[in-house]
Order: C-alpha cells, then structure tokens, then sequence
C-alpha cells in the first residue's frame, strides 16, 4: 500500500470534536465510544439529557411513524449541531446470527444524512455486520480507528481499552445490583421491599424524559427497582436461547435472559416500550404468555401522551404486588 | 404546489387539530395511526413457571404408525400469485402434498389480526390467519421464512401462537437453520416433511422452481405494463389466470418454459389502446405489502382500472434470485451509503430509476410501523424534490379500510394527470 492510499484513508483525521447523541445505543456502548476517540486523542461531547424540547424537535424531523426513541435521537443529533466537528453515528446491524439490532441502527447513519440534508454534517460511521458481510465489531472499529489518522496498532489498543473499559463499567454496575438484590433478598418478608425489574431497552429506561420518571415513581413508592441491563449479559444471552430459538436481537434477548435468571428473586416485571417499537412488538406479547407465576405490567409511552398517566397504572401495579405477597387473590 | 401536495401525508400533523383529526380518521383509516384506541398500559399474571416459547416443542409426539402412503400435507402463507411457486415446490421438490388456499376473506385477516399483537406488522396477522385456515384445512406442517427484520421471528411466535390455541402441526421454520450450512435446509426438510426426498430430483426441481418464479414474475411485468390498455375490459385479468392456471398444473421445466412462451404470446395479441404518452406509476414499498394484492387491497387492479401503466421492481426475481444490494446501493450513492434493512435498498433504486425514466409518480407501499421502510422516506422525499415527481405514500393495518384506499388514489391520480396535462 502507499503512502497516498493511507492517507486518502485518513477522511476524519481532521476531526477534533466528535459529537455522540444521548440517545439509543448510546446507552449501551457509552463508556466504549468515549473511551476509543479519546484514546485516539480526540474531545467528545454528548449532547444534554433528554427533555421535552428534545423530543419536540426530534419529533418535527421524523416521520411520524418513527419509534419515540428514534424521534429523541433527531433531537439530539440536532443540539449537536454545530457543536463539534462530526456526528458519530455508527451502522451496527448484528454482532453474529440472533444477535441483531432493530433495522433502526443499521439506517441512522443515512438517516441522520438526510434528514440534515439542508445542514450536512459531517458523519463519522462503521457498519458492524458479522452475519453477512463478515464485518466483526473490532475490525470496524480499528477500520474506524484509521479513517481518523491512527496506524493499525494505535487503533486496535485504542479499541481493546474502549472494550475494556465498557466492560468493567457493566460489571461494576452488574455487582452493584447484585449485591442490592442480595441485601434486600436476605430481609424478612414483612420488611423487605418489592423487588421490581424494569425490563426494556436501556435507550428507554435510561432516559432522562421517558424511562427517569418511572425509575423515581417507582422509587418514591418504596421499591426496589431492578434494570435489565444491569445484569451480566453474556449469561443472559446464553440463557435466552433457553426461551427462544429465533429472537434476532440481542438487546431482547438480555432482557428475557435476566427475566429467566432473576426470576426467583422477583416480585415484578415491568416492560416499557417506546411506541411503536418493532422487536418489543413480538417479543413482549411472548414474554406476556410465557413468563408465567409473575405479575407483569406492560407499558407503553409514545411522543403525544409521554409518562404522563402512567403513574397511576404503576400505583395499582404496586398494590397488586403488595396485595399478592401478603397472600392475595393473585396468589394460586 | 404539487410538491406540497405529496408530501402532506409525511408532515407532522398539527397536534392542535385533534378534534378535525379525529373526524378525519373515521373517514379515512389509511391516515389512522394504529394505536390509538389500545391502551397504553396492561397488567398479566398467569399463575405457573415461566415456560420456553415453544415449550410443547419437546413434547413426544404420538408416533404416528409409518404408513407410506400417506403424504405429509403442507401449507405456505397466501403471498400473491407465488402460490403456484409454493405449490410446486412442495409437489416437485419436497415429494408432499400442498394445501390449497381459496382467497382469503376478510375473516381470515380478523382471526389473525385476533390472536396477534396489535402493535405487530400487518403481514404478521395476515399470515396468522392463512394458517389457521391451512390448519383447519388439514395441512400437518406449516412453512414460514427467515427474513432480517421482524420476519426472522414470525415462525417462532406464531408456532406458540398457534399452539397456544390447541393446534398440533409441525412448523418447517427456515429461520432456525438461519447461517447454517445447506445441508441443514434438506435435513429440516427431510424430518419434518418427507425423510426419502430424492436429492438428485429435489436439486432439480428447484433449479426449475426458480425458472418459474423468473417466468411468473416476467409475465406479471408485462401484464402491468399494458392491462390498463385493454379494449375489452377484462381481458388481460382472464388471459392472466388461465396463465396461472397453466402453471398450477406444470410438473418439469419443459413445461414450465412451454407454459411461459404460450402465456406470453397470449398476452401480446391481446388488444391494446395505448395513449402516445401515457400515465406510468412505479409501485415501490415493502417486499409483502407491495407485493401482495389482498395485503395492499388490490392497489394494482385500481390503478389499471384507471388506465394507468405500472411497474415494480420488487418480486422474488428481484429481491431474492438475482439481488445484488451492494450494486444497488452503489447505483443510489448520493442518497445512501449503508443497508438499511430488508428492502429499502431496493426501495431507494426502483424509486431513483423510475425517476430517472420519467415516469409520472410513485406509489410506496408499507405495512405500518415498517422500520426499514419508514427509513427509506426521508431518501424518497429528497429524490421527489431532486426529481419533482409526486411519492403517495401509503401505510396499511389490519383495519385500513377499501373507501379510504379509494379517495386517496384518485386524488392522486388525479393530480398526476392534471400535472401531465399542462
């Protein structure tokens, strides 16, 4: 290879800031993304947490039949704007067979570029698709890594540190759960707080406008709340082909997987979805009939009517729970 | 003002218009959102043990005493006119009997729409309810496909749907052997349908079953093209089933090829009043609505009764045979650089060349909630304003009624030939 081709290469070599939208896989892969640009010596700057505003202008940029998490993220890919020199937006498709994401993540790259046709950013992206295009998530990233001025090598320790640090982030958050369930597990029945576990997509419960205000409802009305994704995901992985064959996506299947692995330590479930999400439209009908001898209450929050309403449906969940473990009539 | 015109139905509705909304929506349930009546919160508890989704899949199995006379009987999903596809595959390739599907009624999308989700794509619950059909028609294995979107996971849920309700088949489901090598696909088939198919004829067979969809597909092409010409009306809707009704009956590809040539040189002859410069649409959208007549209301028959010229480049020809998506993205380089799920590639391209072709407006078709396809609009917004030509974009439930269907594709159309006219 010659120099020329290395340096054709190097599109983003001149990017400084790189700009990350709070908003779906964000909350996945945020210690991972920061960690690689500024090991590659980059600034990072992720856009403020969600609010009304954000949905509102997000909302106006998307079709209406876009999903309420997509709507946020236009909202926050637009409070970037102009404030860094390139949006990451990465193509991610699937680590592998059954372990995909919505199409939603494959087309943000392209969505982001048409929908701010008029303002065209500059977007930094990788497409991760191992399944069939063979592309594997660390050669995207090293691939990524260069495109920004790194050798191979940089590139590759850079992306070993992010996927370290990412995982020592889940783990920490992992044990700390852990240990709350454990503690809370060990109290006598009459004084131990309903365990309740939130199960959707960290985009939805980690949210500052969508998922918060049901974390704190549920706080305030002295639970113990739980999140699917704080939980180890390669056990939950493996443990969800237990349930199901087929699932094409991972998130879905961490969830179901922790639903199976908690099970004896909970009280509840509760399932949030943003309206209209795709793989939640299957796979929380099958989590309804299948996950059976738990109390599940199934929540959906779209862009017009948000969280409001839905404290009391949380209230009554919660008394049905409290009525349930002094023996009530939901008990067999 | 046509630009406008277009685009409204992809614009944000004014929030503070509710209540004309509200009026609007009974009238027209095309426009209808399918949410709106469904609550936004439901509580279960069903007492038990948390059980797998196909939890009776390991259940034994009454042996049933070998008997080789008697043929497993197998049914598809009703996907337009590849019914004959379907057919002569189970026949030809898999050594079984096929069940036959009349039309289906509007019963037959409620009991699927029924026992699914209501927040589930339309395709879902129109297959469903094909399946129950099947099943109550006797078929004992029912076949469903692997797809990259929400398709991948149809045959699971609607196996324990399906068993939920007391039925008992076997499901060849494709996506469970979805990554595996080739001879996974005869070993399915092999346990579930017939354990002596012949490979030597099964391999065959299908080289010619390809051959056929090519030759269902090139017909249908044609017959699109130029329906909307006929003098007699009719005529090309009657030559076109007796060309189905040929192929139903082919059982090698001498004939397959015979039936092919006879069907086409039927389809010429027929007369034809063709304006100097006529109306063409290009339908795009996604691969079942757009495809399947029943799925999209028989928008193509609508549009021929209209005298319109069609065209779609989506079919299994297309899609499935011969798709190369990294050629077709290449060609749609300035719009797209990445896949954006299942047929919004091909979305894009049909669209861009139709464009290019001049034709006089596209149609784009999807069942609500589509992802990929929602994705591929921002890009067909921009290639109706890089190109002016008007898009109607159409979104189908379960519930999207034929009246509404109607006022809005005479609008359109009429639109259309006022801007041709001027």
């Amino acid at each position: 290879m010659s120099p020329l081709d290395l340096k054709a290469q190097a599109e983003f070599a001149d990017v400084q800031t790189v700009g990350i939208p709070r908003a779906l896989l964000y909350f996945r892969y945020k210690t991972m993304w920061r960690t690689f640009f500024e090991e590659l010596g980059r600034t990072v700057v992720v856009s403020d947490k969600s609010d009304r505003s954000t949905l509102e202008a997000g909302a106006h940029l998307s079709i209406d039949e876009c999903c309420l998490a997509s709507k946020l993220y236009m909202g926050h890919v637009a409070s970037l704007l102009g404030k860094c020199d390139a949006i990451f937006a990465p193509s991610i498709d699937n680590l592998g067979n059954f372990k995909g994401f919505c199409t939603k993540f494959q087309a943000l790259p392209d969505l982001v570029a048409n929908t701010f046709i008029a303002q065209r950013p500059r977007i930094i992206s990788c497409e991760i698709d191992r399944a069939d295009s063979h592309i594997k998530e660390q050669e995207a990233y090293i691939d990524l890594g260069q495109k920004l001025g790194a050798t191979r090598k940089e590139s590759k320790k850079a992306y070993a540190a992010a996927v370290r640090a990412q995982a020592n982030s889940d783990e920490k958050r992992a044990r700390k759960q852990e240990d709350l369930l454990k503690r809370v597990s060990k109290m006598p029945e009459g004084e131990r707080p309903l365990r309740i576990l939130l199960a959707a997509h960290p985009y939805v419960v980690h949210d500052d406008f969508v998922g918060s205000p049901l974390v704190d409802m549920l706080k305030e009305m002295e639970t113990c709340v739980l999140f699917a994704d704080r939980h180890n995901h390669e056990k939950a992985l493996e443990k969800s082909f237990e349930f199901s064959d087929t699932l094409p996506w991972i998130v879905n299947r961490e969830i179901i997987g922790t639903i199976l692995d908690l099970y004896d330590q909970i009280d509840g479930i509760v399932l949030v979805s943003a309206f209209p999400c795709g793989p939640d439209s299957m796979t929380n009908d099958a989590l309804m009939r299948c996950i059976k001898g738990k109390p599940i209450l199934s929540l959906t929050v779209d862009a017009q009517s948000g969280t409001a309403g839905l404290e009391t449906r949380l209230e009554s969940f919660v008394d049905i729970l409290r009525y349930q473990q002094r023996g009530g009539y939901l008990h067999e | 003002m046509n630009n406008e015109s277009n685009r409204q139905q992809s614009e944000e509705p004014n929030r503070k218009q509710t209540a004309l909304n509200a009026v609007q929506k009974a009238a027209d349930t095309l426009k209808r959102r399918y949410s709106d009546e469904t609550p936004n919160a439901s509580i279960s508890f069903i007492p038990g043990t948390p059980e797998a989704l196909r939890a009776h899949r390991n259940k034994k199995k009454q042996k049933k005493k070998a008997d080789r006379h008697a043929r497993t009987k197998v049914a598809f999903l009703r996907y337009s006119y590849y019914d004959i596809a379907f057919k002569y595959f189970v026949e030809q390739v898999l050594d079984a009997d096929y069940v036959s599907l009349p039309e289906p009624t509007r019963r037959t999308l409620e009991r699927g729409a029924q026992h699914s989700n209501d927040f589930v794509c339309a395709p879902f619950k129109h297959i469903l309810g094909d399946y129950i059909e099947a099943l109550e028609r006797g078929a004992d294995v029912l076949v469903q496909f692997a797809g990259p979107c929400r398709l991948g996971y149809y045959g699971e849920l609607q196996e324990s749907i399906l068993r939920d309700m007391g039925y008992e088949f076997e499901m060849l489901n494709f996506a469970t052997v979805t990554g595996k090598p080739l001879q996974k696909y005869l070993t399915i088939c092999k346990e579930k349908v017939n354990p002596n198919i012949s490979i030597s004829q099964g391999v065959k067979q299908f080289l010619a079953l390809f051959k056929m969809i090519e030759c269902l597909d090139a017909y249908n092409d044609a017959y699109l093209a130029k329906a909307g010409f006929e003098v007699e009306h009719g005529s090309f809707k009657r030559a076109r089933d007796d060309f189905f009704a040929d192929m139903r009956t082919v059982t090698n590809l001498n004939q397959i090829t015979a039936a092919y040539k006879q069907g086409m040189s039927v389809l010429r002859e027929l007369p034809v009043q063709e304006p100097a410069d006529p109306i063409r649409i290009g339908i795009v959208g996604e691969y079942f609505t757009a495809v399947d007549p029943h799925s999209n209301l028989n928008i193509e028959e609508k549009f021929i009764d209209m005298g319109v010229s069609l065209a779609r480049y989506l079919n299994i020809t297309h899609r499935n045979l011969h798709y190369n998506e990294e050629n077709l993205r290449r060609g749609v380089g300035e719009y797209v650089s990445y896949d954006m799920g299942p047929t919004s590639t091909m979305t894009i391209a049909a669209a861009k060349s139709y464009a290019e072709k001049g034709f006089d407006g596209i149609v784009h078709l999807k069942s609500s909630g589509c992802t990929p396809e929602i994705d591929a609009m921002p890009v067909l917004q921009r290639i109706s304003s890089d190109y002016h030509i008007p898009i109607l974009y159409l979104s189908y439930d379960s519930q999207t009624s034929d009246t509404g269907l109607d006022t809005r594709l005479e609008a359109f159309y009429d639109m259309i030939a006022m801007r041709k006219a001027r």
